[in-house]
């Protein structure tokens, strides 16, 4: 080869490239609404996102997997522990993760900061991405199935398949397979609350379950009747 | 220093053998970018060794809350990237003379402008320590010091291009000068605030993955040829054939390859295939690098008159080829990335392709230009090799330490679908051994820093280079 033809081949093969990658960033742009739900991109997300930005969260976590790897993603969190979950992780983290091996720092967010940060993650944790991360589609399908599957049990059974089998496991369904079990959750170390000091004892064991202060008073009444009879 | 003093004080057309070493007296604008990126890069892996500390060990609740893990990992990354740019830009201010046969167009723009990135690389490190940062990893710095960093890059760019524009032209520094124009405009696109994550991170590569797979390779290859050529001699058309050949298959395969980031973001499906295929073929410059310099070797004729630079040229090419070729490609397919992504898996990688590939390539460039603007022609050879194998080999623990990390946490988490915290502890260990090599990354650097500022003259008999 002569080094006009290299040239040449250089030109060629740089712009051939080139008009691919273009191409694609246009299509991408006119894809991207409907595959990020961009109609609930509200004011308040992006707030969220500025929040996200200004508090450094993606210096210790990723969100779709970009960022930093010291601490779990970020992309699902809304679907794994809720909103009340977020909100008491970064409003005390010092207190949620006391006895963990690793600390997240109480980075001084607002009640304000963290409803916003609660809208960018449950906007997020809807976002059309082939199903990342893997270990997280067991929550992120389960949302509405678990409503649907839950139409034919009693109340107690299928509230607790919709706010407690995220976490725990019973007679080999849910989260890790066997038996209550607390994997993936984060380590909250706070004393039972009056609230969950209400249900059997067997339910509470390991005292480390994200809050759920979205329970409404029948519901924790019939979840209670419901493992109370599982023993 | 004696010697640097000796030689600056003559300029050139001092002596026969000082004006061999470094033709042109402005060349030696070079020999401060150089001292300073090389502290830089000791200042990187003491920070890392904290990081790796963090990792490993618990650190008490009271301590996070004042020095966060992000903070100090924001100075990781960000001083890698200031003192690497650096060095590059040393390493042009070096071979550009040398090339367009002729004085840089303006010194004193020169060192402005190194003055300028100094103090905006300070200003950035303090603000990280007070939280003033953009909160975008690797993009940190906070727009009003974006805005000074693209003053600096132009400032620089003029000032090479006029030098360049004015003298001869040849085939590398065209391809350097087009690497560096590249490089500072997809800076731009990390600049704005994006509403939509998805297109956040969609441009956040236009810089990150468009700057290593695409204008840092133009760089590196125009570097590299310019090391070939003036240690082994050879032709000069036949280096430039090769450079063309390689570098439009860098950018052939970069270019779409971008693909690979976009898998799981939220982008359309399209990019899995083409992202795949694309970012695949990215091995092929790389290994054409690696039979372009051993070829270059063989060539008949040809004497290696500089066997410790060719030491550190022969480590780029193969540590870019260990770290960005072959690390690269094994979670570059969907299937796999699926699982891998976002893991220790990518910190392995991201450790091996940067040091193999650009840190060694500016070692490459420091051991030629710097004995050689310290007025040394012949020293003794055996430290700088000693230093090269230790930070090699620490790197290279530490790479796989990491990835070890990173395939237990794929299984763990991504595949038994455990909690992420459940996989660090059973990752710590591991984290164990990356401290334990990094202390040697720090032996090697500071061995190979302390020498490149220290190597004496040899006497002619007792040197070991011909
Ligand atoms: C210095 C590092 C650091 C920073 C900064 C940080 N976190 Fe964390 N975060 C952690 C660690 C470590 C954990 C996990 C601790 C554990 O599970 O033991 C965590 C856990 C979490 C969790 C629980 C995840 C789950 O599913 O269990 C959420 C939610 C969270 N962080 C949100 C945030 C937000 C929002 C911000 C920014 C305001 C933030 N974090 C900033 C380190 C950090
Ligand atoms: C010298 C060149 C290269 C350097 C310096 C480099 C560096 C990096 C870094 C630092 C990251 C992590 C970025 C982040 O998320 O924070 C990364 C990611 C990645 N790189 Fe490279 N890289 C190089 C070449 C390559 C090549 C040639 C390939 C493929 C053949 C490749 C494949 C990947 C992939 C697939 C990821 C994404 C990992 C993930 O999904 O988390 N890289 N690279
Ligand atoms: C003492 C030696 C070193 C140690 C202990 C160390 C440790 C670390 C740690 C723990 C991280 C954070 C990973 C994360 O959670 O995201 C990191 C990031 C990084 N370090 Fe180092 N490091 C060292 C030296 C180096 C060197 C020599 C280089 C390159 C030449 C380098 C380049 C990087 C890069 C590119 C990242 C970002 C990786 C990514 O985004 O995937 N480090 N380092
Ligand atoms: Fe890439």
């Amino acid at each position: 080869m002569s080094n006009r033809n290299a040239f040449l081949f250089f030109l060629v093969g740089t712009l051939a490239s080139l008009v691919l990658f273009l191409a694609l960033t246009w299509d991408t742009h006119q894809q991207v609404d409907a595959l990020t739900n961009a109609d609930k991109l509200s004011d308040q997300v992006v707030a969220g996102k500025h929040v996200f930005e200004k508090k450094n969260c993606n210096e210790c976590h990723t969100i779709l997997g970009f960022g930093v790897y010291y601490a779990p993603d970020l992309t699902r969190a809304y679907a794994r522990i809720g909103a009340e979950g977020i909100k008491t992780v970064v409003l005390q983290p010092e207190v949620v993760f006391k006895d963990s091996f690793r600390k997240m720092p109480n980075l001084d967010v607002t009640e304000q900061e963290a409803d916003d940060l609660v809208a960018f993650l449950e906007w997020t944790s809807n976002i059309d991405n082939h199903d990342w991360p893997p270990q997280d589609k067991k929550f992120t399908k389960s949302a509405d199935q678990r409503r649907l599957e839950g139409a034919g049990l009693s109340p107690g059974a299928a509230a607790f398949k919709e706010y407690c089998m995220s976490c725990h496991s019973i007679g080999g369904e849910g989260a890790a397979s066997g038996r209550p079990s607390t994997r993936w959750a984060p380590s909250t170390t706070r004393p039972p609350s009056r609230r969950t000091s209400q249900l059997p004892p067997q339910s509470i064991r390991t005292r480390r379950c994200p809050p759920r202060t979205d329970l409404t008073e029948q519901d924790r009444q019939a979840i209670g009747e419901f493992l109370a009879k599982q023993n | 220093m004696q010697q640097t003093a000796t030689v600056r004080a003559g300029g050139i057309g001092m002596g026969v053998r000082d004006e061999k070493l470094v033709p042109y007296a402005s060349q030696r604008v070079a020999y401060w970018y150089f001292v300073v990126a090389l502290a830089l890069f000791v200042l990187q892996i003491v920070v890392g060794l904290w990081l790796a500390i963090s990792y490993a060990f618990t650190i008490p609740q009271s301590i996070v809350d004042v020095l966060p893990f992000g903070m100090t990992r924001a100075m990781h990354t960000n001083l890698l990237v200031l003192w690497l740019l650096l060095g590059f830009m040393g390493g042009t201010y070096y071979l550009v003379p040398e090339e367009a046969e002729r004085e840089i167009y303006s010194v004193p723009i020169a060192y402005i402008q190194l003055v300028a990135f100094v103090a905006i690389g300070v200003a950035a490190l303090i603000g990280f320590g007070f939280g003033y940062t953009q909160g975008r990893p690797l993009l940190e710095i906070p727009t009003p010091l974006d805005f000074l960093v693209v003053a600096g890059a132009l400032l620089f760019l003029f000032n090479v291009g006029m030098t360049v524009l004015k003298g001869k032209k040849t085939a590398i520094l065209g391809m350097l000068l087009g690497g560096l124009v590249f490089l500072a405009l997809l800076y731009i696109f990390g600049m704005p605030f994006y509403r939509n994550l998805t297109i956040d991170w969609f441009y956040w590569w236009w810089v990150v993955h468009l700057w290593v797979e695409g204008a840092w390779e133009l760089v590196t290859a125009a570097i590299l040829a310019f090391v070939l050529i003036k240690v082994t001699g050879v032709n000069r058309k036949v280096v430039e054939k090769y450079l063309y050949i390689e570098t439009a298959l860098f950018l052939f395969t970069g270019l779409a390859g971008t693909g690979h980031h976009y898998y799981w973001i939220g982008a359309p499906r399209t990019w899995l295939y083409v992202g795949g295929i694309f970012s695949a073929m990215e091995v092929l410059p790389i290994v054409a690098m690696v039979i372009d310099t051993f070829r270059t070797q063989r060539e008949k004729g040809v004497v290696i008159k500089d066997k410790v630079v060719w030491t550190f040229a022969l480590g780029t090419a193969i540590g870019h080829l260990v770290g960005a070729g072959i690390w690269g490609f094994a979670h570059t397919l969907p299937q796999v990335n699926y699982y891998t992504h976002g893991s220790q898996v990518t910190a392995s990688h991201g450790h091996l392709a940067f040091f193999g590939a650009y840190a060694l390539l500016n070692f490459t460039m420091f051991w030629y230009a710097l004995p050689r603007l310290r007025g040394v022609v012949k020293f003794k050879s055996s430290t700088a090799i000693l230093g090269f194998w230790v930070m090699s080999l620490a790197v290279l623990g530490l790479g796989v330490a990491m990835g070890v990390a990173g395939v237990l946490q794929t299984y763990i988490e991504r595949i038994m679908g455990q909690g992420f915290m459940t996989a660090q502890a059973q990752m710590q260990f591991w984290f164990k051994v990356v401290l334990f090599f990094g202390v040697f990354i720090l032996l090697g650097v500071l061995i190979s820093f302390w020498h490149l500022m220290t190597a004496r003259q040899a006497a002619e008999d007792a040197a070991e280079t011909p």
